[in-house]
Order: structure tokens, then sequence, then C-alpha cells
């Protein structure tokens, strides 16, 4: 029996005696409380009740000196603290007894009801958790619909907050947990959680205990977890009871809400397709309409994209938050392993703006920093329909460039001049270097510099004296030189795509 | 047996009536002052009740307020006319004078009286000690009436009574007093002095007299327990107020009529908490929250440092305090008359522990 009751601290959190306070005598954590006896008024005598709390049903008055004389007997008798019908303040005499006989003091607006509670927690734990169970399962039969409902309600049949909260201690839904308590948490439970793996008893530092069920649904695993701010061991046994019966609950409201999420997905992916494939029809302008979507007006593309594998579709929310956070009114379409968004402005952006904007780009990306690692890009302000799909290709490419440039912070702007820059940056690139050394390897180890010569004449427009000049020889020398390029390479320099080949490789090749 | 009172006896008097007043019964300074005038460097004596065997005795005493006393003195005169107008409606002469209480300030007044009237005094009163309320009077308890008896007051007004239980002498009486000067003072009847004495306590002036006596003889060295060796009574703590509550006029439970009180004290070696339940009058003490002491005992309060009793209404938070309980008078142990002035008859649901059986 021993193992069933409560200390003192641990009772007065707990929801049977919401209305119990401490009027003298307190100590921390105080006595354990083996079980409760009533005694109808202050002027009864107790029996010998070791370790047991004494209920007084009639107390009106709590300066009388019959409340004395009656701490004194209760200590007498080896009662562990007494409860006094009523919450007015007590007298000196009686909070000075109390404090010098160890015996703590409590009153209650409704000492009944604490004393069934009490004797219902010690000695018949097993209804205890019926009750609550059979509670659990009647009200959540009612709770129509939303995720944070179910929660709501669990944690009114428990009276203790409740959370949904991720493996990382964050919460999903319900009400936070606090910081301090969340990495104790996450200690204890393991990163892949098991469908039949009992509910997990986590008892923090502070003394509260968190009882975790797993919630196994679509989409990353979750805890469903209670907290108790003191251990009465007939709620520590009862709540994990409860929550493995609300856990499947959790999860059915998980499972809808990912099915809608992943629906909407769908409709934004294949509309923002339609988009980019330019097939503007009149129905693809309504749907963009009906999802809020401004298509006139001026766009910034920018692509996020994020290595490993990436819960695009599950993750949008927090793309759109950190938006939000900025202040930036985004349109954010999962596609691919990451998100691509625009921001639409009624008028031509100036400078200032485009560049203020690309800042606000940047903290965005920061703040996701926490949940996914991205890699940025932005394209150029573009206007029309039409803009969203060219900003966004430009944002693409950038975002491709960015992703390998860890020392730009992984994020990169195509502004009006600096698409060039950015090219010939990519010609730098791990990708481009062995294409552009391969392109030129057969003039590479030939006599009189051909690579020289070539870039010269490119540079130089194609023009064989000039060439001569910068490269201080004969333009007949040049002439043969570039026979002699054009016949090892085997190709047509009149051609232009070939010429623009042969001349980002010959920068590649300086 | 006679005792002899002289003036350089009344300091030592004063504490003994002081002490029997168990924290009440009205200061009786004053009084004691106005005797000694009286007296100068005459005497006075304490007749044994036993000694008086002939004549009518007529019990005198102030009632009312008596710390109104200090604000509204007293003319002089009220003892004679009260005396008076009891003799004139009984038609009966009478030959000696005892005191309605011999606590507080009532065990001087009938002194005082005796010697303006130039009557004997005999050492008998109705309480023995101080006590609240008229239907307490031994006359009253005893099943003799307390009726003809007159009121005078200092503004010259006389009521008689008659015909009158005690509990409706004692509205006719406040309502009396609450209308005139505040306080009054009350002659019985005249009564054969065997009656007189036979219902009434005896030698409590004697007792009074005894008690500032050994009271004076303690000196500064004194330890608590000295004292309370000293006085025949025993120790219940010594160490400060920790707090005086006082309820007002709010009535608790029968009997209770005066303002209800708490006096808490920690003793200081033991850290036990004394706390003592108020009237008037300290009625109940206890120690840790068990009743170890209450009325017809005398549950008194004295200054740590000067050793003076305190009364109940001039106690306060922070003083140094002895709290003793002395013997009550003996004549109160008797069969029935116990539960007339014990905790139930102040309205405290607790049986009468006296001090040799606790």
């Amino acid at each position: 029996m021993t193992g069933l009751a409560p200390t003192l601290a641990a009772m007065l959190t707990a929801p049977g005696w919401r209305d119990v306070v401490v009027l003298g005598g307190a100590q921390d954590p105080g006595p354990t409380l083996a079980g409760s006896r009533v005694l109808m008024g202050v002027a009864g005598h107790p029996t010998p009740m070791p370790g047991e709390l004494l209920v007084v049903l009639l107390a009106s008055d709590h300066t009388d000196w019959r409340i004395d004389a009656l701490i004194s007997r209760a200590s007498a008798a080896g009662a562990a603290a007494v409860l006094l019908a009523g919450v007015e303040p007590l007298g000196r005499g009686a909070q000075l007894l109390a404090s010098r006989l160890q015996l703590p003091v409590l009153g209650s607006a409704d000492p009944l009801a604490a004393h069934e509670y009490l004797n219902r927690v010690t000695a018949e734990p097993d209804r205890v958790r019926a009750e609550l169970v059979l509670r659990a399962v009647t009200e959540l039969r009612r709770v129509e619909g939303e995720l944070e409902s179910v929660l709501r309600t669990t944690s009114a049949v428990l009276e203790r907050p409740v959370t949904l909260a991720g493996s990382d201690g964050g919460t999903l839904a319900g009400e936070p947990l606090e910081a301090a308590e969340r990495p104790e948490l996450v200690a204890a439970l393991p990163a892949v959680p098991v469908a039949w793996a009992a509910p997990y008893r986590v008892d923090l530092s502070s003394g509260a205990v968190l009882i975790a069920v797993s919630v196994l649904g679509a989409g990353p695993a979750c805890w469903l977890v209670a907290r108790l701010p003191g251990v009465v061991p007939a709620e520590v046994a009862a709540v994990p009871a409860v929550l493995t019966v609300v856990a499947p609950a959790v999860g059915q409201r998980l499972a809808l809400r990912r099915l809608e999420l992943e629906r909407d997905a769908r409709q934004r992916t294949s509309l923002l397709g339609e988009l980019l494939h330019g097939e503007r029809s009149e129905a693809t302008r309504r749907r963009a309409v009906d999802l809020g979507w401004q298509l006139d007006g001026w766009h910034t593309g920018i692509r996020i994209g994020a290595d490993g594998q990436v819960d695009a579709a599950g993750r949008r929310t927090d793309v759109v938050e950190a938006f939000d956070a900025e202040g930036l009114p985004a349109v954010v379409v999962e596609q691919g392993d990451g998100w691509s968004a625009w921001i639409t402005a009624a008028r031509e952006p100036t400078a200032t703006e485009v560049q203020q904007q690309a800042a606000a780009i940047r903290r965005v990306q920061r703040r996701l920093v926490q949940t996914v690692d991205p890699y940025v890009g932005v394209g150029r302000v573009q206007p029309g329909p039409g803009g969203i799909a060219t900003s966004l290709a430009e944002a693409g490419d950038a975002a491709g460039l960015a992703r390998g440039r860890r020392e730009t912070g992984r994020f990169l702007h195509v502004d009006r001049l600096g698409l060039a820059q950015l090219l010939l940056a990519w010609t730098r690139t791990d990708t481009f270097q062995p294409a552009a050394r391969a392109l030129l390897a057969p003039i590479e180890d030939q006599p009189g510099d051909l690579v020289g010569t070539l870039a010269a004449y490119l540079d130089t427009e194609s023009s064989l004296a000039e060439t001569a000049a910068v490269l201080g020889i004969h333009r007949n020398t040049v002439s043969a030189r570039i026979t002699k390029i054009q016949h090892l390479l085997g190709v047509d320099l009149a051609n232009s795509d070939e010429r623009l080949a042969l001349h980002l490789a010959c920068r590649t090749a300086r | 047996m006679t005792t002899v009172i002289r003036e350089h006896d009344l300091e030592a008097l004063v504490v003994g009536v002081t002490l029997l007043g168990s924290g009440g019964g009205g200061d009786s300074r004053a009084f004691g002052r106005i005797l000694g005038r009286r007296l100068g460097s005459g005497e006075l004596e304490l007749l044994d009740a036993s000694a008086v065997a002939d004549g009518y005795l007529s019990p005198v005493g102030v009632v009312g307020a008596t710390s109104v006393l200090a604000e509204k003195l007293p003319s002089g005169r009220e003892f004679s006319t009260a005396v008076h107008a009891v003799s004139r409606w009984t038609g009966h002469p009478v030959g000696g004078l005892m005191s309605v209480e011999a606590g507080g300030l009532n065990g001087l007044s009938a002194l005082v009286a005796a010697v303006d009237l130039g009557l004997p005094f005999v050492d008998a009163d109705l309480m023995g000690r101080a006590m609240p309320r008229l239907d307490q009077f031994s006359w009253a308890v005893a099943g003799r009436s307390l009726t003809p008896c007159a009121l005078s007051e200092p503004g010259g007004q006389i009521v008689v009574v008659d015909n009158i239980d005690p509990a409706g002498l004692e509205r006719a009486v406040r309502s009396f007093v609450v209308h005139t000067g505040g306080w009054a003072v009350l002659a019985l009847a005249p009564t054969p002095a065997a009656d007189a004495t036979a219902d009434a306590v005896t030698g409590s002036l004697v007792r009074a007299l005894e008690l500032g006596r050994a009271h004076a003889g303690l000196t500064a060295s004194a330890g608590p327990t000295d004292v309370a060796d000293a006085l025949g009574g025993r120790l219940l703590g010594d160490g400060r107020v920790d707090e005086v509550a006082r309820y007002g006029g709010r009535p608790h439970g029968p009997g209770g009529a005066f303002g209800r009180g708490t006096v808490c004290v920690v003793d200081e070696p033991s850290r036990a908490v004394v706390r003592i339940e108020t009237e008037n009058e300290y009625l109940l003490a206890m120690v840790d929250g068990e009743p170890v002491v209450t009325t017809p005992e005398l549950v008194c309060v004295l200054d740590r440092r000067t050793l003076k009793p305190i009364a109940v209404d001039a106690l306060r938070t922070g003083d140094e305090v002895l709290v003793l309980a002395l013997p009550g008078p003996d004549w109160w142990r008797h069969g029935a008359r116990l539960s007339h002035v014990g905790p139930r008859a102040f309205g405290l649901t607790c049986d009468p522990l006296l001090l040799e059986a606790s």
C-alpha cells in the first residue's frame, strides 16, 4: 500500500485537490499520505492513524482555540496532515503550533471531495485508471474534427497539460513543453519509436513526470506527452492507459491532416507546372485566382532547395511561416525536393527595394536552417504572368549554383547586372572544368601556344589582325594557328554555338 | 483572627487583588490611592467571617465599565447613597460591609466604602476573584436572591431593583449604566451575617495580601519558576507575546457576551506555544494545543522584567511576559458550582481543568 502513497506536495498538484490550500505548517515535499480519515467537527478525538490525513468536515472558525487542540490531538494520533473545511487563514497560535509539531494544516472548501479523492488514489488505483480511461473514451467520441480539440479534450479529462511533440521535443500541437524539460524528454525517448512499445515515463529533475506515448501515423513519428507536476502513483499509473487510448485518435487526425496537405500540394504543383510550361488558358487563370495567386504584376522567383530527404509537403508550413515572419507575402509551392516561391508586387520595385527584399529572403533562409539545410536562389524581377516562369527559371539556376557555394552562405541573387558574372562563375564549377579541359585537350600540348592564340582570337571578335597585335606575332602565323586549331579540334569557328563553348573553355583554362 | 491593613500594606494589596483579577476586574490602583488617603496613619480591620455572628451585612461594589472610572470620577457619595437606599427599602440597618468581588478594583472599593461609611468590613465576597457577570455571584449560584439591591451612579441617580432573577438584574444594571455614567455602585440587600457569609467566598483579601507580600518579596534575580513558587502557582510559559487578537463584540456561542480574544505566547526555553483565550479575564490556557488550565483557576500574565501583572486589555504584541496559573477560590470547586464559572460558562466547550488535576 505504501507504494501508492503520494507526497503532500504531489497531492497539492493533483486534479482532485485543486481547491486545497496550505494554511500552516508547510513543508516541502511534506509527508506521504497513506490514506484519509474523516472527523465530523473540531471537537472530535481522532483514533490512531499513522501517516494518514485527518479531514475535518466542520470547522467554521479557523481562529477557534479548538483548532489548536485538534492539531495537538492529530499530531499525537500520528496523523500526517490535517485538512479543515474552509480556506480562511489559521489563527496565529495554530500556525505556530502546526510549524512546531511539523504537521501541515490544509484547507478546502469541499473537504469531503478531497477526502474521497485521496482515498481513491491511495486505495483504489485501478478505479482511478478505469474511470479516466472510460471518460477519455466517452469524451473522444463526442470530439469532432480537429487535432487541437482531441488534445484539449484529453487535457480536460486528465486535468493536465497534453502536448503533441515531435521527436526533437518541439511542440506540434497542444500546450508547449517547457524549454528546460525538452532535452530531458528527448534524451529519454528513442529516435525511432516502435508501435508496440510501452508508454515512456520520464522523471524530470524538477520532480515532475512526463508520460509519453508514440503516435504512429503518416509522416514523421511524434509523441503524445502529458505532464504531471508531481508523482501521485495512481495517476502516474492511469495516465499512460489514457494516452494509449488517445494515441490512435491523434494518429488518425494526423493522417487526415496529411491527406489534405498532400491534396493541396498536388493542386499547387500541377498549377505551377502549367504556368511554367506556358499553358496559360482561362482555366489556369481561374484556378490561380482560386488559390489566391496573382499572375499580373512584377514577380520575383525564389527557389529553395534542401539537401537530403525532405518532406516538402509536410515542411511547407515551416517555409510559409518563415516568409510570414519576415513580412514577405510569398506564394510557396512544393516542387521536387524543395520549394518554389515567388513574391508579387503591383509595380516594378526599385533597386533599393530589390536589395531589401533579397536581404529579407536571406533572413528567411536563416530561419529555415533550424529545420532543413536550404540553399536559395533568387531570380530577377519579371513582369506579367510569364514573369513567374522566367524569374523562377533564373532562381532555379541560381539555386543550383548556390548549392555548392558555402562561401556565399548557399545564397545567390541574380540581379540585373550579375547574370554574366554568374555564368562566368559557373565556368569555374567542378561540373564545367573537366568538360572544358576535355574540349581543349587536343590543342593543349601542341607547339605555339594554341590555347592562348584561340583565347585571344575569340576575345578580339575573330579578328586575325587584332590577335596578331595582341600576341605580338605575324598575322599569317595567327591564321595558320587558327586553321590548325580548327583541324585539331574538329570544330567550325564560324558556328556561334561552338565558338561560345570554346570561348568559355578558354576562360577556364587560363 | 483579624488582619489589620495600614497604608504601607496597600501596595501589596493592590498587586494581590490584581492577581485575583486574572487579567480583569479593572484597575485597582485608583482605589488603592483613595484608600491610602482615607487611611492616613490609621488602620482598617479585615474581620474574619467566622468571627462575625450578628448584624446585617451588605455586599457592595462597582459594576459597569470599570475602565470609565478613570474618566468619570466618583463623587464620593455613591456608596453611602446606595447602601442607605437598600437599607431603607428592606428596613434593615446595615451593620457591616463585604465585597461583591475580590479581584480587581472591587477588592478595594468596598474597603473605601467601609472607611467612608464608618462600618466594619468583613473579609468575604461573592466571587473570590474577578468575573464578568452578576449570575456568577456566589449568592446567585447558591440560590440566594440578589434582590432587592440598589444602584447609585456618580450623577446622583439611585435605582432600587427588586423581584428579578440574576439574568434580569444583569440586564437592568447594564441598561442603567449605559444610560448614565458607564458605571454605578451596587449594594445588595442587608443580610444576616451568618447567612451572608455562608454562601460567600471568605478570606480572599487576606489571600490577596499574602500574594502581594510574596510578590513584593521577589528580588530582581528571581527566575520564572521562583516567581511561580512564591505565588503558589504553576509556570505555563516564559517568553514573548506573539499575537494579541481581539474579535470585538462578536459573541462566541452561549455565554460569550463579551469580546473574545486570543493571546499567543511562545515559551522561550522550549518554543512551546502558549495560547490564552480571553474575554474580560484570562479564561483558558493551552500549551502546545492542549488545554492545561481554565476558570475558575487564575491565569495571570506578568511583565517578565517588572513582574507587574498585565491586564487583558493592556497586553500588547511584543511584551515579554511570564504566564502563570494560580489556584482559584476553593469555594467554586465544589459540586455543581463549577459549572457556573467553568469554561462552558464562557462559551468555551471544554471541561474545567483545575491545577491539582493537571
